[in-house]
Formats: C-alpha cells, structure tokens, sequence
C-alpha cells in the first residue's frame, strides 16, 4: 500500500474560530479515518485528534491552518476534514 | 431521631428517603500504583471507555444548549493526547487516578492561561472530564438517578445539575449550602417542592436511606423521626393536601377579584421544566424569564437561545416576557470576563453589562428574540434600568438588530419592550419613561434591597429591610400612577398577604413562582378591589 501524504492550507470559516464545539466536530471525524492527521498554526503543529491540543491552537475565524494527513484513506480524509474546516460550525 | 437546622429555601413538608450525594474525595496527585504499568493501564483505559459511555447516555438526553458542551466533554474523554499522558505517568510509577489527574490539571492550566477568555474558561471542562474519569475508576457514578421518591442531599447542585434531575421521583432537596434566594431556592420553588439548605453537616449526619421529615417551611430537617414527629407530619400533610385540592379549582380560572375585576397571574420561570410547570399550575402568561439561569456554562449563542425561546414558548402558547441577561459581578459567566468588584449588587450589571457590551451580550439576545418572536408572543424586558437614555440606547440596538436580520434575509418581529422597576431611581421617575416603554415590572427583591440599603444576602443586617415597609408600598404606589399595566415579579408577588395590598395601590399582573399560581388566584377572589384598595390605603399612612 502506497502512503499518500497530502497537505492543504485552509482559511478557517467558524464565527467563534477552533472553539470547543468546532473542534468537537473536527476531531470527531478526523477519528474516523486511518490517516495521521494533523493541525499546524504558525509553528506549531498538533495531532488532529486531539480536541485538547486543536483547542489550545487557539486558532481564529479568518486565520489559516494547515491540514496535513498521511495514510491510506488521505484523499477522501483532507477532502472531508478541509471541507469542515470551511464551513461555519457555530 | 434528631432535628437538624438549617434555611428555609422553598416551602412545603416531606416524609421520604434519603438519597446522599457525597462529594469526590480529593485525589492524591503524588499517589504510587501498587500493580504492574499493564493492570494500571488497563483499568485507566476500562475508566475511559466507561466514563465515555456515561457521557453518550447523558448526552441523548440532554437539550440543545447543554447538548454543545457534553460534545465537548466527551471529545475530552475520548482524547488520545490526555490518554497517552497519563499512560508515560502511569508507566514512572504513578497510580491511574494520580496520572490522569497531573494530565488535566496540567491542560486545564494550558487552557486557562489563553488569551481567549471563552477557550480560557474551558479548563473547566477539562476537569470535569478528568473528575468523571477518576470516579469511574473509583467505581463511583457521578448520574444522580432516582428510581423512587427521594430526598436529595447533596453538598451543593448547580444549576445544571438541578435542570437534569428527574422530577417524577425528587420529593425535596437539603444542601449543605446555599442561601434562601439562591438559584437552588428558585428551581426549587419553582418546581413546587419543600428545600432546606445550609444545613453544614447533612452528609455527615445523614445517612443512605435513611427517613427524613423535610420541612421547607421552617427550615428543618427530622433525621429518622419517632412515631409523634411522624403523626404530626401525616397530619399536617392530610391538611395541604385538602388545601391543594381547593387550589386546584382555581387552576383554570383566570385571575379575578371577588367583584369580577381582572389581575392577570403570571408565572417567573428560568428553564422549559418551569415553562411546562407553569402551565400545568395555570399561569396565564410568563412575566419573568430569568434568562441568565441559561448562562451557567458561558453564554449561549445566537442560536441557542433562539431554540429555546421557542421551545420555552410553544410550550407555554401564551405571553412570554424574556428579561434579558441580568449577570454581574456576583453572577460570573465563564468566559464573559467581568473583573471582580467591591460592590457587586452596585456594579457592572444588568442592562449596564448588555449596553456596554453589546456584541458579546446584548445583541445575540436581542436577535434570538426577534427572530423567536415571528411564530410567538414574546416581550422584551431590561433589569437594573434607572434612567431612560439607557431605554433609548437599548431600542437604537433593537432597531439595528432589525435592520440587520432584515438585511440578512432573517424573519423578525418587533416586539413590545418594558423595565424592570428595581431601582428607586426608576421608580421616582418612571413618568420620565412614558413612551419608551410598553410596561413596567417592579422587582420587588432588588427594590427592597436598593431602597434600604440593606444586602440580601447579609444574614446580619437582612431583618432590617422591610419588603412591606411603608417606604416600598410608597413607591410602587408612585409607579402604579404610570397610565399604564405596572406587574409586580418579586417574591412578594407569591406572598398572599401582600396581594391584596399590590392589586390595592394598582398592581394589575403579579408573576410568581409556577407553583404559588393557585393560590394567588384563591386569595384574589376572596377580596373586592374597593377592599383591597382601602388596605392599601391604610397601610400607606
């Protein structure tokens, strides 16, 4: 099996940014992939199933993201947890 | 048998059973295991799984504001970081409860030192997740779940606690803290069951199972009453229940003097619980909705509230007046950073904090209202009001929020829009609101409090406010001379001996606690106006 390693910039869309109930949402899916999915804000880069370590990104509405997932399921997984992250989520 | 002491929260007698709660013992962060790094481990990952399946059962059942932060909490339970942290601390020695306790601590502290004041106040979340995984490990549930009709007692319930509990079976509540005009008072009030708080050694004193006689009357609680304590009990309780079933007859009546003149009775709630209760006990509209009892866990959104306005008022299918955040100081609302003050009851709160922090507080509200109010009868109402510019400045808002729900597409409605009367300030010259307003309600707690000067709260100087006193009855009389419907939403409102003084100086619409609606309506019948009036006259002078 080949790894597929696929990495997107996105423009985060939630009104209230990565607050606990977006990062609820977030992290509930990317739980549901096989992938390593992770999270990076500036320089720091954190596992994208964690709702603590998305929370303390303490990441804003209108501030970029970069969403990285290596693994089998990476093509379907950064399509769907990027299409979450720009989409208002409350 | 013994008598313990305590305050008298909500009236009402019950013999029942004891169901104690008692408070997580404090963990130990420094504790060793005593098994292999393997057993550890595993009884940390069974405590998780458990913990998560709780959390899924409560989540089903809970409504959609709560609904939000057990997604949250549960996203916490079932985090890999938090687990795989206590697992490295469980692997240097420690023991599971110790480790996972470090680990949430050490999060909790992450969050708490974010500049996010709302991500800020999410620390509390971590530790009740990281409290729900060590009672599960301790194989304690923290669900209270009655099967049969209970006493509950308890250190304290907050108020989240109390909207989840199972009415059917909760016969009266005894805390060990807590005060007369807590939140615990009015829920239960509200619910129409007897309450005894600050009773300090309940938990130690009481045991599992154990008979009480509650008595929300007096404020006492009899802890395995002899066979005398326990007649007299029967007997009083034969006697409120005829007193009941004559109530009952007045359920369905409006409100009406002897002579047939017209008061309406309007319920105060804070939850749907109370909405339905409300109904059942024949309110005829809601005068007082206390919206920041849906604040407890930060404050809602837009959309929130909007679903519970509207879940509040199909239920009621009748008025609806929503006052809007009364928070301040005393009342802090994770995430609304309010800096602590000398003088709350003085300070930074009510309509000051909406005002002045319009796009956090005051305009959400606003909107949800609004749009709420397209599909039911729903009345806007500002606490702590002394002068009308702060009216003025509230409609320019309610205008805004119209135009920009118009603009955005959004159904809306204007609505009718009145003040709390609890500053003398508003009351001496309410003529200077005519108008502004569509009505007024006199709060007749913080009105006594301000006129004075006595805090409520303040066990030394309490007596000395005199909610009857001549100085309030003067100016509720002041305010009823407005031209226009004045209510009455304070404690005194439920208070059948200051009804017929009220509806004497021109009170037209008492709101009170849902289960108080009978018997106000009884006492109503049972005087003419021109009565009435002459009792007020007399006791002006």
């Amino acid at each position: 099996m080949t790894e597929h390693i696929l990495e997107r910039t996105i423009t985060l869309a939630s009104k209230s940014g990565l607050h606990a109930r977006p990062a609820a949402v977030f992290v509930k899916k990317a739980k549901t992939f096989h992938s390593q999915i992770t999270l990076s804000k500036n320089d720091k880069t954190v596992n994208g199933t964690s709702i603590l370590a998305v929370i303390t990104l303490g990441a804003k509405q209108g501030e970029q993201v970069i969403l990285k997932v290596n693994g089998e399921d990476a093509e379907t997984a950064i399509d769907q947890l990027a299409a979450l992250l720009e989409e208002d989520l409350g | 048998m013994k008598i313990l002491q305590g305050i008298a929260a909500a009236p009402g007698l019950v013999i029942s059973t004891a169901h104690t709660i008692h408070p997580l013992p404090e963990v130990d962060v420094t504790r060793q295991r005593t098994d292999g790094v393997q057993e550890e481990t595993a009884r940390l990952t069974q405590a998780i799984g458990l913990a998560i399946s709780q959390m899924d059962k409560l989540y089903s059942a809970a409504n959609e504001t709560t609904a939000d932060i057990l997604a949250a909490q549960r996203e916490m339970l079932d985090d890999p970081e938090l687990k795989q942290g206590a697992e490295e601390l469980i692997a240097t020695g420690l023991a599971a409860e110790a480790a996972i306790t470090q680990v949430t601590n050490s999060y909790a502290e992450q969050l708490a030192s974010l500049p996010d004041p709302y991500l800020a106040a999410r620390a509390a979340d971590v530790h009740e997740a990281g409290r729900r995984i060590v009672a599960a490990l301790r194989g304690i549930s923290l669900e209270v779940r009655l099967d049969h009709a209970t006493v509950l007692v308890a250190q304290d319930l907050s108020p989240a606690e109390t909207v989840g509990l199972d009415t059917a079976y909760l016969q009266a509540i005894v805390t060990e803290t807590g005060s007369a005009t807590g939140h615990l008072a009015i829920v239960a009030q509200g619910l129409g069951i007897p309450a005894v708080v600050g009773v300090s050694t309940a938990l130690a004193q009481i045991d599992e199972g154990t008979t009480l006689i509650v008595d929300g009357n007096h404020g006492t609680v009899t802890i395995a009453p002899d066979e005398a304590s326990r007649a007299e009990a029967m007997a009083q309780l034969a006697a409120a229940q005829r007193e009941k079933q004559d109530l009952e007859v007045y359920r369905d009546k409006p409100g009406l003097t002897a002579d047939g003149h017209r008061i309406e009775v309007f319920a105060n709630i804070g939850s749907l619980v109370e909405a339905h209760k409300a109904v059942e006990m024949g309110a005829e509209g809601v005068g007082l909705f206390r919206t920041e009892l849906l604040a407890t866990q930060g404050l809602p959104t837009e959309e929130a509230q909007f679903a519970i306005y509207q879940e509040v008022a199909a239920a009621l299918q009748r008025p609806l007046i929503v006052r809007t955040f009364d928070i301040g100081g005393d009342k802090p609302v994770p995430g609304l950073d309010i800096p602590a003050e000398a003088n709350p009851f003085l300070g930074w709160r009510g309509i000051r904090l909406g005002l002045d922090r319009p796009e956090e507080v005051f305009l959400p509200q606003v909107r949800a209202i609004l749009r709420a109010a397209t599909t039911h009868d729903l009345r806007i109402m500002l606490p702590m009001i002394t002068a009308p510019q702060e009216v003025e400045a509230a409609q320019s808002l309610m205008e805004q929020a119209l135009r920009d729900l118009e603009h955005e597409g959004q159904q809306a409605r204007r609505v009718p829009i009145g003040i709390m009367v609890e500053t003398p300030a508003a009351a001496l010259t309410l003529d200077q609101f005519k108008g502004l307003i569509d009505f007024a309600s006199i709060g007749t707690n913080d009105l006594t409090q301000y006129t004075y000067a006595v805090d409520r709260t303040n066990a030394h100087v309490r007596e000395r406010a005199q909610p009857l006193g001549t100085a309030i009855l003067r100016l509720i009389a002041q305010v009823c001379q407005i031209g226009m419907p004045v209510a009455v939403c304070g404690q005194l409102a439920g208070d059948v001996h200051a009804v017929p003084l009220l509806v004497g100086l021109g009170v037209r619409e008492l709101s009170v606690a849902p289960a108080r609606v009978p018997a106000v309506k009884h006492t109503l019948s049972t005087m003419t106006l021109a009565e009435m009036q002459e009792m007020a006259q007399q006791a002006l002078s």
